[in-house]
């Protein structure tokens, strides 16, 4: 009789999950999926709030990626008002995004990937985490600790608080810049770039003995999705969407993210609370794509700083163009954070950080409005639809970790089909499996805020399609 | 720095947030640093390393009166299943192999009652932070702590 094998709790990972792997009568993967059986329900709770709220609010969605939530939020409420937030509110926010960027990279590429990739996948399990991590390689482990706090400092800097800073607001942010935060943010520049340049290094060292992993963890080809500047340079804040296939190939170009529901559509599973989004011209589930580090340096023509630059080309030179394999996301990671703290030395070098005019003033003037950034795991769209008092009628969150929900099933499934034999599993095994969805670092917490529906059903299926037992909630 | 006082918890699910009540409650004293946190990430490790006595004030879903206990000195790291936030006891592993904290690190748990989403204290968390201070500044605020 066909078998499961239940993973729960999926460790290292944000939020709750569950992997089913479906075996054949011959003891072989059939399939897998990726269940998320977290729920939380922030589009309905907000429904009657003021949309000036929703910053503070929506931060409270997440406790590692607050900024973009406000970010996304507060960008929705500009559109709202129909304002052009001051250049220096702006710069703010570009500066709060890198560093937030760099946190949560820092924190998925030195305490979740780092004792995979460097004490290796079939060490010891009590060993295999950033306590192993510390005993055997202290100063990576030290220069990590040291760089997530780097942008955890600029977030209190200029949010006030590390966790859930509610300092942007529709038209801008609440205070200006003082020299004193500035200096604080440039001297710390140097160390956090030496710390990349190091990790880099060593990253390309053992990249040749991930052979295996890097060739059977989620390894397909699949649209990639990101924003871009209009001269195609990696951007996070404001810019048009592309889109560009496993080939590299330019699928879709200049796509305006406040248009994203014509291109966008959202299915939804029974055995999941997260939503399925997919690239709606090739429909569900066809329009596959990811989005997240690797998807945006897929579709990003070049960094646009010189350190960042120096290692896109030689990762594209590398590999190839378009970059399929999901165990990249790691080193698309640590490129990623280099170029954000390139970003963040000439933000805060920029004398307009300073300026004291911070925040657009005016009413309300539309009744709809959109909000999008990039996120550490990839795009991010908040939607808004309010009443003439300013009260929200409706929102739609669209958030990274779901677009990949797909692609995060289909490694679930290629990694146990390579990795996992007979009907017992060994524990180099299981962390393969799960280090398949640390490649995207999902963040479950984000990706699961509908509420009254989605509801979850477990089925025990027979090689025949015969449901053996089944179980339903919600 | 003598001492670090943190305070962890979400004052949005009531009770959990039991532990920043504690800390309102105690008196600013020289050489004493307080920070309130919504949960123990690696880079406290860092942040505790000077200190001389650190205390780890969490809400405690057990009940009974509120307690501190020392957490022992050279034991093996405990591991942390999800790794986007630390206990205090890997915090101070972390401190120990890291950033050579030498210091005594204690925990003062706080219990609760209502855990549930929402602002406000139970009777019984709110009495218990009340001990709790009492406790912490027996142990640190007294003559011969100093």
């Amino acid at each position: 009789m066909a078998e499961r094998i239940i993973i729960n709790p999926v460790t290292r990972i944000e939020g709750h999950a569950k992997i089913s792997i479906y075996l054949d009568d011959s003891g072989r993967v059939d399939s897998a999926q990726f269940h998320v059986v977290e729920f939380r329900g922030f589009e309905k709770f907000c429904q009657g709030r003021p949309f000036h709220e929703m910053p503070g609010l929506m931060s409270r969605i997440c406790g590692i990626c607050p900024v973009s939530h406000i970010l996304a939020s507060a960008k929705a409420g500009d559109h709202l008002l129909g304002v052009q937030v001051p250049p220096a509110a702006e710069k703010q926010r570009r500066l709060v995004n890198y560093a937030q960027l760099l946190q949560s990279h820092a924190l998925s590429f030195f305490h979740l990937s780092a004792p995979d990739l460097l004490l290796g996948f079939d060490s010891p399990v009590e060993k295999r985490n950033v306590f192993g991590l510390a005993e055997k390689h202290p100063e990576t482990a030290r220069r990590g600790i040291r760089l997530r706090q780097f942008g955890q400092r600029i977030v209190e800097l200029l949010g006030g608080k590390k966790i859930h800073p509610a300092w942007a607001t529709p038209g801008g942010v609440l205070s200006a810049v003082s020299t004193d935060t500035r200096d604080e943010i440039l001297a710390c520049v140097p160390e956090a770039i030496d710390t990349l340049q190091k990790a880099l290094s060593t990253m390309k060292s053992i990249m040749d003995t991930f052979h295996d992993e890097i060739e059977h963890i989620g390894n397909f080809p699949s649209l990639f999705l990101g924003t871009v500047s209009r001269e195609g340079e990696l951007e996070y804040y404001n810019g048009l969407i592309r889109i560009v296939d496993g080939e590299g190939n330019i699928v879709a170009d200049g796509l305006d993210p406040l248009r994203y529901h014509t291109f966008l559509g959202e299915a939804s599973e029974e055995w999941s609370f997260m939503k399925f989004p997919y690239y709606k011209p090739l429909g569900y589930p066809g329009g596959m794509y990811r989005v997240g580090p690797l998807a945006r340096l897929n579709v990003a023509r070049w960094a646009g700083t010189s350190l960042a630059d120096r290692e896109l080309r030689e990762f594209k030179q590398r590999i190839r163009e378009s970059v399929c394999q999901s165990f990249h996301y790691h080193m698309a990671r640590l490129i990623e954070m280099l170029h954000a703290v390139e970003r963040i030395e000439e933000i805060a070098s920029d004398a307009e950080l300073l300026d004291t005019h911070v925040c657009a003033r005016a009413g309300q003037n539309r009744n709809e409005g959109i909000g999008s950034c990039e996120a550490p795991r990839g795009t991010l769209f908040h939607h808004y639809t309010v009443d003439d008092h300013g009260l929200i009628q409706k929102a739609n969150l669209l958030i990274a970790t779901a677009q990949n929900n797909l692609a995060i099933n289909k490694a679930v499934e290629q990694t146990a089909r390579r990795f996992v034999a007979g009907n017992t599993m060994t524990e180099g095994m299981l962390n393969r499996v799960e280090a398949a969805i640390r490649c995207y670092d999902p963040c479950l917490s984000c990706s699961t805020h509908a509420i009254g529906q989605m509801p979850l059903v477990v089925e025990l299926k027979s090689s025949t399609g015969d449901v053996l037992s089944r179980i339903e909630r919600g | 720095m003598k001492t670090i006082i943190l305070a962890i918890g979400n004052s949005l699910r009531r009770d959990d947030g039991a532990a920043h009540r504690v800390l309102e409650l105690l008196e600013s004293q020289s050489g004493v640093f307080t920070r309130s946190l919504l949960q123990l990430a690696p880079e406290q490790s860092e942040e505790i390393a000077p200190a001389r006595i650190v205390v780890f004030v969490d809400a405690d879903i057990e009940p009974g009166p509120p307690r501190i206990e020392r957490l022992p000195r050279g034991d093996p790291p405990p591991r942390s299943p999800l790794a986007h936030s630390l206990r205090p006891a890997e915090v101070v592993a972390l401190a120990r192999s890291l950033f050579h904290f030498t210091g005594q690190a204690y925990v003062c748990r706080v219990p609760g009652a209502d855990f549930s989403e929402g602002e406000g204290l139970s009777g019984t968390a709110s009495r218990n932070a009340i001990r709790a201070a009492e406790l912490l500044r027996d142990l640190l605020y007294t003559p011969e702590s100093r």
